[in-house]
């Protein structure tokens, strides 16, 4: 998932700020602490942030906006990776503008 | 009289030894021991759906991938073959799921013209040609209708025996089945059951093997966190309703996996700006945006 606020900064000029969260489970080899990918290494989970049946995945992001700076656009991006970062299959998109004036 | 009942035991026990020993020595001989075209002639909706899924393509993973190609390569995972010539059953592990019938039909020389054809696949020094045609080989391994309406089909082997020679096994039982090889359906007591999808959909890491391997977690993930939470439906409630044999996802439909993702997987977002006072007289503007995904899965998203 990509949480992306979009604003200006102090000079008018655009301004993107990203935030990610990834959630999968994590295996190593158990001789290592590196994680591995595919089958044919990975051995035995060490982490899990996937998402659980009944068991809602909640965050809270936080984006800090320059002095002055009332809005921003905020894009949330919710996809399914395949093999690599590139394989990319839709899930959500999500489009809401924050105001902080009233 | 001791000696002659010893000789008797000795000739029971060799006899399914000698039936068992035609194995095939071939890509092609193991291919044509479980093909299942034939059962198109009948079943052609459900065969259609099943030649789009993943158990049709086991050794190709997504996008026209190979899987098994690290396991070729010498050197590569700790299971490769020194010599492509050399390979066994036992270096690819991977068959106990992902080509099952390896184990129980075939001699080594599968493995052999498996590794030699996956090594063509992705030699660079190959034509396109001697590329599409060890890779069109390796998709002629799949998992049939055989595999999992005969060899799969009973888990309770002590009580209930092997499967049947001539006989399919299904959801429900036809007395004549109008096949020249399989004249028979029995009921398999379990085929309607998250058990018999947890057969290869594994539980976690493979501890049987002389090197632990870790492919799919979703049958643990469904007892250990989707029944452990109160669910109550099977795979095939939700991955074969009507009977669809797709099962899907298929990863290869880009369409088709959003939608299921979609349907699985809610997102709810609600944002907030306001000035926070970090101390006396400083301001800090701040967006917050809370995220809820839930799932209607019955197992961890990502599994498989």
């Amino acid at each position: 998932m990509v949480v992306t606020a979009k604003h200006k900064d102090k000079d008018g000029k655009d301004v993107e700020s990203k935030q990610e969260r990834h959630y999968h489970p994590q295996a190593t080899n158990c001789r290592d602490n590196k994680m591995k990918y595919g089958a044919q290494w990975k051995v035995a989970n060490i982490r899990d942030t996937s998402i659980q049946p009944m068991k809602p995945k909640k965050e809270t992001i936080e984006f800090d906006l320059p002095e002055g700076i009332r809005a921003a656009d905020v894009t949330v991006d919710l996809f399914y990776e395949l093999g690599n970062p590139d394989q990319k299959v839709p899930i959500h998109t999500v489009s809401q503008k924050v105001l902080l004036d009233r | 009289m001791k000696f002659l009942r010893l000789i008797f035991m000795l000739l029971f026990m060799a006899f399914p030894l000698i039936v068992s020993a035609e194995k095939a020595k071939t890509i092609d001989e193991l291919a044509k021991m479980y093909d299942s075209s034939s059962c198109k002639e009948c079943h052609e909706d459900i065969y259609m759906q099943w030649e789009k899924s993943h158990h049709a393509r086991p050794l190709m993973g997504v996008k026209g991938g190979l899987m098994l190609t690290p396991l070729a390569m010498k050197g590569a995972t700790a299971f490769s073959p020194d010599d492509p010539k050399k390979a066994t059953a036992k270096n690819y592990p991977c068959f106990k799921c992902h080509l099952p019938q390896a184990i129980t039909s075939a001699e080594d020389s599968v493995a052999v013209e498996l590794t030699e054809a996956l090594l063509t696949a992705a030699d660079a020094s190959k034509t396109d040609k001697e590329k599409a045609d060890a890779k069109a080989q390796i998709a002629k391994l799949q998992i049939g209708c055989i595999v999992c309406h005969s060899d799969k089909a009973i888990l309770h082997k002590r009580e209930l025996g092997e499967p049947q020679k001539g006989v399919l096994y299904s959801s429900k039982a036809v007395a004549e089945h109008g096949d020249a090889m399989y004249k028979k359906v029995e009921k398999s007591i379990v085929m309607k059951d998250s058990l018999y999808c947890g057969q290869c959909h594994g539980l976690g890491p493979n501890l049987e093997f002389d090197q632990p391997f870790q492919c799919a977690n979703l049958y643990g993930s469904y007892l250990h966190n989707y029944i452990a939470s109160g669910g109550t439906k099977s795979c095939q409630d939700c991955h074969m309703q009507k009977g669809d044999h797709l099962i899907a996802p298929n990863w290869n439909d880009d369409k088709g996996s959003t939608e299921l993702l979609k349907k699985a997987l809610a997102l709810d977002v609600e944002t907030l700006g306001y000035d926070w006072l970090r101390k006396a007289k400083t301001y800090v503007s701040k967006v917050v945006v809370n995220t809820t995904i839930t799932s209607t899965a019955g197992h961890r998203v990502p599994d498989g």
